[in-house]
Parts: structure tokens; sequence; C-alpha cells
């Protein structure tokens, strides 16, 4: 069976199912593809408020429902799941499966897991003074866990999220942004985006860059 | 070359769907953002976000005093000064406690403002609804007081068997949250008492006591009633 898409390389399984690279999945037999994207990040950073933004702001096209599991303080217990249809490009339907890990210090197996098959990662940082440290513990523990499934945080599509930027607006103390640069993205040097997951600026927008890096990023593992 | 094309077209697809599904249409978020730029509650958002991850003598002691300016502000709308006085009591329990106060503080601290934020930011909203709203507050902070209450007696009495080895130091006792205010506050002052007064009774004395008490309640639940009812019958 021949792929449709002029990019992916043909394929034939024995099943219809195959998993490339960072682990997309590409389905023949359904002309699907499936493609898993985290949002990482230290706790109360904002990353569950992100797919919440999304969720709500764009409910009416995205005609899919938002899982969430929450403590009663509001946490993320397990993980909060959005997914997104694209729609059919070249007879494939393309399908994005949004997640977000919890950020608590003591979930660090959960986020491991959640990891497991994960194709891009938009990483979350807090752009509050008070959680610089926090933003380069969770940055470390995304390395560590993306190491665990042999991956290279140097390798899979990345963006960043500087998030609670409008906080500025309050007078609360925040990082500046090349404070953060230097802090978290020095050496990844990945594209990143100024944010309120609150409000709403860049928030679509840094969803939007990850699925075309991740897309990019597909095709290029498949070529 | 042809491949090339067929990459950039593909892309090019995926980019104009995603451009149609996260395209802008109502910027209700950052009218709400922009009404309380100009509000009183202001500076008291602003605190109250930065005690989420710094809580220290400076800040609580702005959040009080913060609250105290509000209060002036509001001190004709007794709904917004009961939620006032909420976060009141709730902020001097966590000054109190800093880190060893009960991990639900903060999050009925968000809570009791998120309320108080809707209640004093919507336009039109019924009498009837406000005072729903606090009462699922009043809700929240009682709860909040009977959890702190059982976690300092479940410390005070750790379980003890023999050749068990011996109990950890004892940690900093836990201040309660203070019942002094003068809002819902006189039932919770009322339990608060209540509980010195048990302590170190008998159940069977403590039974009797209880149902006294009980009986005090039901009385002044009366008179409260007849009071309304007499001020209704006048207003006719």
């Amino acid at each position: 069976m021949e792929s449709r898409l002029g990019f992916l390389k043909p394929f034939e399984p024995n099943g219809s199912q195959e998993r490339f690279g960072f682990m997309a999945i590409i389905n023949l037999k359904k002309k699907e593809v499936q493609s898993k994207i985290v949002y990482y990040g230290p706790g109360r950073g904002g990353k569950t408020t992100n797919l919440e933004y999304v969720y709500k702001k764009f409910r009416s096209r995205i005609q899919t429902e938002m899982v969430t599991i929450k403590t009663h303080g509001d946490r993320t217990l397990f993980f909060d799941f959005l997914p997104i249809q694209i729609g059919t490009i070249r007879g494939y339907d393309i399908r994005i499966q949004l997640y977000t890990v919890p950020g608590q210090v003591k979930y660090e197996s959960t986020r491991r897991l959640v990891l497991r098959g994960v194709d891009g990662i938009v990483f979350v940082a807090d752009s509050l003074a008070v959680r610089r440290k926090e933003n380069v513990l969770s940055l470390k523990s995304l390395a560590d866990n993306l190491a665990s499934y042999k991956k290279s945080i140097l390798e899979i599509p990345l963006v960043f999220q500087y998030n609670k930027r409008d906080l500025t607006d309050d007078g609360i103390p925040l990082l500046p942004v090349e404070w953060l640069e230097q802090d978290l993205n020095s050496e990844l040097k990945a594209p990143y985006f100024e944010a309120s997951a609150l409000k709403g600026p860049n928030v679509a927008q840094t969803m939007k860059k990850i699925i075309l890096m991740t897309i990019d990023s597909l095709r290029n593992d498949l070529t | 070359m042809a491949q090339q094309r067929d990459e950039d077209n593909f892309r090019s697809q995926v980019e104009d769907r995603l451009d149609h599904l996260f395209q802008e249409d109502s910027p209700e978020a950052t009218e709400e953002h922009a009404r309380l730029r100009e509000h009183p509650l202001k500076g008291l958002k602003a605190i109250l976000l930065s005690i989420d991850w710094e809580i220290t003598n400076g800040t609580m002691d702005s959040l009080l005093n913060e609250i105290k300016n509000v209060e002036y502000i509001y001190s004709e709308d007794k709904i917004i000064l009961t939620f006032l006085q909420l976060l009141g009591s709730i902020g001097r329990y966590v000054k109190a406690n800093k880190g060893r106060a009960h991990p639900n503080a903060t999050r009925v601290i968000n809570s009791v403002y998120e309320a108080l934020e809707k209640v004093a930011l919507t336009e039109g909203m019924s009498r009837a609804e406000k005072e729903k709203m606090l009462l699922e507050e009043v809700a929240n902070f009682k709860k909040l007081k009977e959890q702190v209450v059982l976690r300092k007696v479940e410390k005070k009495e750790p379980a003890v068997s023999k050749g068990a080895p011996p109990p950890p130091a004892p940690a900093p006792e836990e201040k309660e949250i203070s019942v002094t205010e003068s809002f819902l506050p006189e039932e919770t002052a009322v339990e608060a008492r209540a509980e010195a007064r048990f302590a170190g009774m008998s159940p069977h004395e403590a039974f009797a006591y209880a149902l006294e008490e009980i009986k005090d309640v039901i009385r002044a639940e009366f008179r409260a009633l007849r009071a309304e009812i007499k001020l209704w019958r006048e207003s006719k």
C-alpha cells in the first residue's frame, strides 16, 4: 500500500499501523496521521490554562471534548487531553493529540509516562520572578525524561512559551525575556513566544507553531 | 523538485487549516481584563497572584492592608464586605502559619477572590445571585476551618503502641483560622469556644452540655425569627 502523502515513505506492514521516529502514528488503512504534542513545564505555570483557553476560545471549530483530571486543589493530577482534528489533507485525516503533564514535583513518574511517544513539546515557562529556579529544574527534568526514551531535547520539535507576561500590568515582578532565554534557551535556540494563557495573546500562535514543526519533523523523519 | 513542491503544498495546506481553526473571533477576555485594570480590586488581585508563590510577612501584610483599603471603598456594600472579611480571615491564618498552613487555604483564598471579582465586576447581577455566590464561599470557608481543626487534632493524637519508635520532634503548632471577626463569625466563634469547653469532659457530660447549647441556639433562632416577622409586619 502506498502512501498518498507525497513525502511519506511507502511501506507495507503486516498490520496497517506503523510508528515512525518520534512515534507519530500513520494508519494507512484508515488514512490517519496522529501526532502527540505535550505541554511541559513547572507547576502552576499555565499548561492546563493553555489548553483550556484554546478549548473555550475555538470550541465551535475544534468540535472535540477536552478531558481533564484535577485534584481538589484544582491541580492537574494525571494529564489533560485535547484532541484536535486538522481535517483531511490529500485524503489523510490529520489528528493532533495535545497533552499536559502534571507540574507538581511529586508527579515525576506521571510526567515520564505522558511523554511516551511524544512528537513535539511546548515548554510553558513561568515568567514570575520567584519561579526562575523551578523553570530550570523542570527543563532539566524534561531532558532527563526524554533521554529515558532515547530521545534528545536537542532534536525533538520544541517551542518555548514565556507565560504570564500580562502580569506586568499588575505590577508583579517578572523575569525579563532575556533572562528566560539565557536560562532556558541559550543552547536549544528553539522558537519562543511571550504569552498569557489566561488572556490569550500568543496561545494559539504557540500551538500553531508546534503543530507545524511537528508535522515538518514527521515529514523529515519519513523521507 | 516535484517532491519539494508537493511538500510545500502540503505544509501550506496544514497552515491554512490551522489559521482557520485558530481564527480570532471574540475579544471577550481582553475586555474583561481592561475592566479590571481600572477597578478598585486591581491591587488586591496583584497581591493575591504574588502570594500564590511567595508567602512572607511582607506579602501577607500587603494583602491585609489592601483588604482594609478595599473594605473602606465598599463600606456600604455588605456582600462585598463579607467577601473581604472572608479573605481577611484566611489571610491572617496563612500569615500566622505560612508554610504550615493547610494546603487548601490558598485554594479557598483564590476561590473567594474569584467569586468576589465576579460579583464586583458583573454588571446586572441580581442580589440573589450575589448572595448565592457568597454562601458558597462561606461554606468553603467553614469547610476549610473544619479541615484545619481536624488536622490539628490529628497532630495532637498520634497513635502510640508498645515498642514503636519514638515520635518525631513536634512541628511548630499550627494556628487556627482566626474566629474573632464579626460576620459569619458569630457562629464559627461559638464552635471554637465549644471545642475548648468540651475538652476534658466525659462523653455524657459533653452530650448534656451540647444539648443545652442546641436549646440555646434554637431559642435564639426563634427570637431572631420573631424580630424579623415583627419588622416585616411593620414594613407592610
